[in-house]
């Protein structure tokens, strides 16, 4: 990786992480877009796993402290996306839109089960129906604003491949 | 190859094991022990972030507020604009409670109901009819002054004939009395429609602008002193023996909402001190200022005459006391006055009676004559 391309993810990391305390609270939806899970995601892809996982796990760890009763519930979920994001990036290296809708679409409904199986804050149907309605919701959106995000910023990356 | 791919795969595997192990301590850490942890961070890195956090949300609440400010202010200014009506209203009916606290008697409060459809102006239906003593003839009256006169009853209701209505007349005259006519409805299309035209006033009679225009009495329909208008200005018309003015009316249509129906009786009676006006206000004052001046006028003839009296008895008393021994003495002499002044003192040891002590006697007689006071009257006759 190039230092031009290391500046260009680290930007759209940045602007990712503003858009998470800017604009999602600014929509204020019951299943919000989590566009710090598409940070880790797109940062994670360009790393190996064993750096997605401290940026997760890094990133996890500084949304936790708003709320301290979960405190490392995030950056345990944020690790194991990380992780699994740089690995299958490595694995499938793929390059479509859907395939990466899907890829952010599972990301975030696996992050939601570790992140609420860890809090231990919901509990019995709350907890089914958070992980069954609201969670896939949340992920949709967040898939779609993944998707939305790579074909904004594909001329944008693709200049640094040129 | 593979044996560094295997191990870094291995180290991959590692430290996600130490950062699941990290998480997972953190969860089962006291919060006692979290709580500093995640306050440092709070305060460092995530310190931008909740402020630009907090901005966002503000925002967003304030956006979705602004429709129910909106509404919110719609509602007021609506309740505004209806607290203004109310507040004519309550007016009206204070000034309506006034008139009938000094009618006191002999009238029908009725409220009156406008054919607003067909633009009815020149008549009102009354929601008082002969069963609560209104008949035909009655005068309609306002706080204001003259509303119309009721054409036609029925026992609930009754109808009334504005003073819009071209049939409407009624006797007036000049508030001070000066000017006597038949005030009518102003006939005309355009802005002097809602006027009113006194008519058959003498050539030879003036009446001053802004003077009021009250019902005269004459004819008995109308008592006197109900106020018909204000005189505006005169007009011309064909009549070259009498004048024309044009009366500003007391009372506007429009504003017509509850009336008084004046009982025949009510109206026989008068209704004399129940609309004040500034001419009457004027007319007491002449009245007052007049008889101050004819009290001062006989103050001072009453004092003229008691000074009078008095030159005559103080010259009746002198010549009396020159009848009495002085009368001898020739004309311009010199007489003293009063010898009461003069009266013996009492006995002093030492000294003989008629004397003053250490005082040198008396050598000549008194020549001056002695002044009685000062009235500046002669003291010789």
């Amino acid at each position: 990786m190039t230092l031009a391309a290391l500046g260009r993810a680290v930007l759209t990391f940045l602007v990712l992480v503003l858009l998470h305390y800017t604009l999602r609270p600014l929509l204020g939806w019951r299943a919000p877009i989590d566009f710090l899970l598409l940070a880790v995601i797109t940062a994670s892809v360009r790393l190996r796993p064993a750096g997605g996982a401290i940026l997760g796990f890094i990133i996890g760890l500084i949304a936790d402290a708003l709320n301290p009763a979960s405190m490392g519930a995030g950056a345990l979920g944020m690790s194991v996306v990380g992780y699994s994001a740089a690995w299958l990036k490595a694995v499938f290296f793929a390059e479509s839109l859907p395939l990466n809708a899907l890829f952010f679409f599972v990301g975030k409904w696996v992050f939601d089960i570790i992140y609420f199986a860890a809090e231990h804050r919901l509990q019995g149907v709350e907890l089914v129906q958070q992980l069954i309605l609201w969670s896939p919701l949340s992920a949709a959106a967040t898939a779609v604003a993944g998707v939305l995000v790579l074909l904004l910023l594909r001329p944008f990356f693709e200049s640094s491949t040129t | 190859m593979a044996r560094a791919g295997r191990a870094n795969f291995r180290f991959d595997k590692i430290v996600l094991l130490v950062c699941a192990i990290v998480s997972l301590i953190l969860l089962v850490l006291p919060m006692p022990v979290r709580e500093p942890i995640a306050g440092a961070l709070r305060r460092t890195l995530l310190a931008p972030a909740v402020v630009l956090q907090e901005h966002a949300e503000l925002s967003r609440r304030a956006f979705l507020a602004h429709d129910t400010l909106m509404r919110g202010r719609d509602s007021v200014a609506l309740q505004v604009m209806d607290a203004k009506g109310l507040t004519a209203e309550n007016q009206r009916l204070r000034d309506l409670l006034g008139l009938g606290s000094r009618l006191r008697w002999g009238f029908v409060p009725a409220e009156a109901l406008h054919g607003r459809g067909v633009r009815d102006e020149s008549s009102v239906t009354l929601s008082a009819g002969a069963n609560a003593g209104v008949q035909r003839l009655s005068p309609v009256i306002a706080p204001e002054g003259l509303v119309g006169i009721v054409d036609n009853v029925d026992p609930t209701m009754s109808h009334a004939l504005l003073w819009t209505n071209p049939d409407f007349r009624v006797s007036a005259m000049s508030e001070d009395g000066t000017a006597f006519g038949i005030v009518q409805a102003h006939v005309e299309s355009g802005p002097g429609k809602y006027l009113l035209e006194m008519r058959g006033v003498p050539f030879r009679t003036s009446v001053k602008p802004n003077t009021m225009i009250v019902s005269s009495g004459l004819g008995g329909t109308y008592p006197r002193g109900i106020p018909v208008g204000c005189f505006i200005g005169e007009t011309k018309t064909t009549e070259t023996w009498a004048r024309t003015y044009l009366i500003r009316p007391a009372v506007f249509p429009a504003d017509v909402s509850s009336v008084m129906i004046l009982k025949p009786e009510r109206a026989s009676e008068g209704v004399n001190n129940v609309w004040a006006t500034g001419a009457a206000a004027d007319s007491g004052t002449h009245k007052i200022v007049v008889a101050g001046d004819s009290m001062a006028r006989a103050a001072g003839l009453a004092e003229a005459h008691a000074r009078q009296v008095a030159q005559d008895s103080i010259a009746r008393l002198d010549s009396v006391r020159a009848g009495n021994g002085f009368g001898g003495a020739a004309p311009g002499a010199t007489v003293p006055r009063d010898t009461s002044r003069h009266a013996p003192r009492p006995a002093t040891p030492g000294v003989p009676p008629g004397t003053t002590p250490n005082a040198a006697p008396r050598t000549a007689p008194r020549t001056a004559p002695a002044k009685r006071d000062s009235t500046g009257l002669p003291t010789t006759l």
